[in-house]
Order: structure tokens, then C-alpha cells, then sequence
């Protein structure tokens, strides 16, 4: 039986589709996680527990391990875990990128310098010191621009500058972010910050998976809550795009050079693009599916689920088809509007009333102190709809999403 | 043959599975037994908590059947969305 590792960040939202996924392919799973599991010592050489921000330390535990216990994948189910994967598969031979393709991708900066040089469309953009003096730094960046961490996703610290003030409280407020006990960031991560031009126009994320460096997009979401700052708050994911044909090539195609620049060849890949007259511009190529619970929008062939189609790869089993159902499909990432408690939820029996709507997963505990962007990272939940054409799915999450309401105190 | 089967999985409960969960002030309640099938209840820290399916199914369901290899499946019968206490908590990296 193929043994199969997961890196499993113990704050992910992706172990329930991952372990799903990992149990119909009838492999033998082995569970990593940064902090011990309460029954590791039961169960040795199913649980390990790796520090995935020491990649090559994570890599000789592996391949220690893999001496008694053979592995035939590894894969890293999210950003936290991607370097650390990448590492472990090199060290074993298995199939993945490059570390250094993944790393540099995991650097916003490195990224960017990498896709430039490549020629491909990107915000201009600087890298900037956190120890430098915010008024001497805005002094070299033209408005409006955009201030994101190098390394953080789902939009956590991303606030757009329309002037000087604007800027200093923006790099001030990024500063105090990375200072935070709850972010994991290190190195570089932990002192600059990148400063780019703010792109106008619509937002797009294209799901892929690299086979021998070869990208085959799995989907094309479209955006349609308008993302112009001062932060990013990502809400609906529609798939099919709407964008005309031409553009939606254009958008594979700029997707495909990123990954091919970058080096990335093997493994999924969630991309981010901004789209206007000019064309697309690259925000992001991570390496990695996309994030939260947003996956379940996507189905392949007779029904395989994103995960499945993941680990196949992984294990270098058939995939039997890489193409989406016809139906449209998308996601409503349910925002927090403001922090403070969790006291109660409602509207919940009426939201999955509503045409289309196949689910409404409140993963937000009651009590939880909730955490609003730019400093936040979790959600209040997510809403799925299925139908027959985009504009129906959207309006379904928004009717489904008009129908729910928090009590937060 | 169920209730012989339910002492043997409670058993394992009280001696192995809940002293070890208890580390992060989860435990697991027996529902019951049936055709073979464990149902189980999560609680504590372990309702709601962002890494309950890989202790169930990688660690819960794999102790059980190690020990009782006629049991076919575990089943978790949580609402883990009534966790108000969970150990850790999902978020989007």
C-alpha cells in the first residue's frame, strides 16, 4: 500500500477535504503537524510532528523516518506548509517542485524580482525595511499604491495608500501585524514589507495543477466584489469566468509563463491575477490549492474532488480527467465585519433555503474572538451554490449571504 | 455481539484514548455500536477543533481497529459548529 505524508497545519482549513480525499485512495496516511498530536505516541509511525518553518529540518526527520516507513507522496496542503513539502520531496526523490522554485514563490518580493526579469506584467513595486523611516520610504513610491507583507496570504495585512499619511499608517500598522505572536513569519518575512502600484480593475484567480512543468487550469474564478482597497477583503469566487475568451487565454497563458519563470513544474498552483484594458497583471503564483474551504466548489470528471486529484498526482496515479463539471459553481467567503465575540448566529435554515445554495459551513466557534481584516486571516464561514450559469450562482450567495446575521459583542 | 463489542470500545476509551485527548482537554463519549460501526462524540477541546478528523480518523479510528479489528468504521456524531472551546481554530494561510 502507498504511504502517503500530509503536512497538516493544525490551524488549516483543509484537513477534513485532505484526509477525505486521502482516505478514497486507500493509502496508508501518515499526519504531520507543527505540535504534537494527543496520540502520537500511540501511533508512531502515523503521526510526526515537523517544524515547518526549519524546511530542512523537517526534511532529515522525513527522511529519517522514511527509512522504516517508505513514503510514496508528500504533499503540503497549504502556504504554511509548501517549502517544508517541497523540501521533503526533494530529499526523498518524490514528485514536487524545486524548494527554491517554492521559495521563492512564498517571497513576494523574490517573486516579483523573478517575474520581472522574465518580462512578464507586473505592479511596480519595492521592497522596504521596516527599521527605515515611513516618510523617507513613501518619498519613493508613486500613489496609489498597495503595502503587503512579504509572506503572509488571504489578504492579512494588505492596505492600500492614496497619499503620505496614508502610507506611514499603513507601514506602521503592517509593522505591528508582523509583531504579533499568532504570525508566523521569519527572516526577510519579518522585516520588509512591499510596497507596488495598485492596478486597477477586476480580479481573477486561476486554479491550476503543473504536470512536467506543463500548467492545466482546473478553473478560472471570477471576482465579482470590486477590490480596490483600503483593504482586500476576498468574498466571492465564481467559476466559470465571464471574461471573454481572448482575455481568459491571456490569463492562462501569463499564468503559465509565472509558473514556468519561477520554475514551479509539478503540483497545484493558485495564481491571482488583476485584469484591465492592458491585459492581466501577475499578483500572486503560490504553490499551492486554493485556500479555506473554497475547494469543495470544484469538482473534476464523474465527481473527483480537487484533493483527489491532488494526491493522485502526488502518487502518480490516473487522473482520469482533469476537466470541471459543466455546472457554474462558486464560494462566498462569509467576512468579518467587525471584531469583538462570536454570541450567536441566524439565518442559517433560510440561507440554505435559497436556489442553488448546496451548503453554509459556519466555521466560527461561538465565542471566538473575531479578527477583522487587515489583521485578521479566518472567516466566519462559507457559502457554496451551484447552478446553471454564473450569474445565478452569484446571485444565490448573495441572497443566501443577505439571510444570515451575527451577534458579535 | 454489539454489547460485548461497546465494552471492549469503551474500555479503550477509558484506558487509552480519553487519558491522551485530555492533554488538550478533549475527550471522546461511546453513542454506540452498530453492525460493526463506533459512533462516537467528540467534546471539550476536541468539539470544534480544527485538527478533531485527523485525531479521530488518523488516531481514534486507527487505535480502535489496531485493537478490535472487527470494527469497520468510526463515526463522528459531533456538532463540532457548537464548539465553543475548541483547541485550535481553522484560519486561511
Amino acid at each position: 500500500m502507498d504511504r502517503l505524508l500530509l503536512l497538516l497545519p493544525t490551524t488549516t482549513y483543509r484537513t477534513e477535504d485532505f484526509l477525505a480525499a486521502a482516505r478514497s485512495l486507500d493509502v496508508d496516511l501518515v499526519c504531520a503537524s507543527e505540535r504534537p498530536n494527543t496520540l502520537e505516541a500511540y501511533l508512531p509511525a502515523n503521526f510526526l510532528t515537523l517544524d515547518f518553518a526549519d524546511p530542512d529540518g523537517a526534511a532529515a526527520v522525513v527522511a529519517d523516518f522514511s527509512r522504516t516507513h517508505p513514503l510514496r507522496a508528500v504533499v503540503g496542503v497549504d502556504d504554511l506548509t509548501s517549502i517544508a513539502a517541497a523540501a521533503i520531496a526533494e530529499r526523498l526523490g518524490l514528485t514536487s517542485s524545486g524548494t527554491v522554485a517554492v521559495k521563492t514563490a512564498r517571497d513576494k518580493y523574490q517573486m516579483r524580482q523573478c517575474l520581472a526579469a522574465a518580462g512578464l506584467p507586473i505592479p511596480r513595486y519595492r521592497r522596504i525595511a521596516l527599521k527605515d523611516d515611513p516618510f523617507l520610504a513613501a518619498r519613493g513610491v508613486a500613489f496609489p499604491c498597495v503595502l503587503k507583507p512579504l509572506t503572509l496570504s488571504a489578504s492579512r495585512g494588505v492596505i492600500r495608500a492614496n497619499n503620505f499619511d496614508q502610507f506611514m499608517a499603513a507601514f506602521r500598522r503592517i509593522g505591528a501585524l508582523l509583531a504579533r505572536d499568532d504570525v508566523s513569519v521569519s527572516g526577510d518575512g519579518a522585516d520588509f514589507l512591499l510596497a507596488e502600484a495598485f492596478v486597477p480593475g477586476i480580479e481573477v484567480a486561476l486554479e491550476g495543477l503543473l504536470i512536467g512543468g506543463t500548467l492545466h487550469t482546473l478553473a478560472l474564478f471570477d471576482k465579482p466584489d470590486p477590490l480596490d482597497g483600503p483593504f482586500f477583503e476576498e468574498t466571492l469566487f465564481v467559476t466559470p469566468s465571464r471574461l471573454p475568451d481572448n482575455v481568459q487565454a491571456r490569463i492562462r497563458e501569463v499564468t503559465a509563463g509565472a509558473c514556468a519563470a519561477l520554475g514551479l513544474a509539478e503540483g497545484p498552483v493558485h495564481a491571482e491575477l488583476r485584469v484591465n484594458a492592458e491585459g492581466p497583471w501577475v499578483l500572486e503564483i503560490a504553490p499551492r490549492s486554493i485556500g479555506g474551504l473554497c475547494s469543495r466548489t470544484l469538482r473534476f470528471g464523474t465527481g473527483m474532488t480537487l484533493e483527489e486529484l491532488i494526491l493522485r498526482h502526488a502518487l502518480g496515479r490516473p487522473i482520469a480527467s482533469l476537466d470541471r463539471e459543466r455546472s457554474a459553481a462558486g464560494v462566498m467567503m462569509i467576512p468579518i465585519p467587525r471584531a469583538g465575540r462570536l454570541r450567536a448566529v441566524r439565518g442559517e435554515d433560510d440561507a440554505r433555503a435559497v436556489a442553488g445554495i448546496e451548503d453554509v459551513a459556519i466555521t466560527a466557534h461561538r465565542e471566538q474572538e473575531l479578527v477583522p481584516l487587515p489583521e485578521g486571516w479566518q472567516y466566519l464561514g462559507f457559502i457554496f451554490a451551484r447552478g446553471e450559469t454564473p450569474a445565478a450562482v452569484e446571485a444565490a450567495l448573495r441572497d443566501a449571504h443577505a439571510r444570515l446575521s451575527f451577534e458579535i459583542a | 455481539m454489539s454489547e460485548e463489542l461497546k465494552g471492549k470500545v469503551q474500555e479503550l476509551i477509558d484506558t487509552m484514548i480519553n487519558p491522551a485527548i485530555a492533554g488538550h482537554g478533549g475527550y471522546v463519549d461511546l453513542i454506540d455500536v452498530q453492525d460493526n460501526r463506533v459512533y462516537l462524540q467528540m467534546g471539550g477541546g476536541c468539539q470544534g477543533c480544527g485538527a478533531a478528523d485527523i485525531t479521530l480518523k488518523s488516531g481514534i479510528e486507527r487505535l480502535i481497529k489496531d485493537e478490535l479489528p472487527e470494527v469497520i468504521e468510526v463515526l463522528d456524531t459531533t456538532d463540532h459548529a457548537s464548539g465553543s472551546n475548541p483547541y485550535y481554530t481553522a484560519g486561511k494561510a
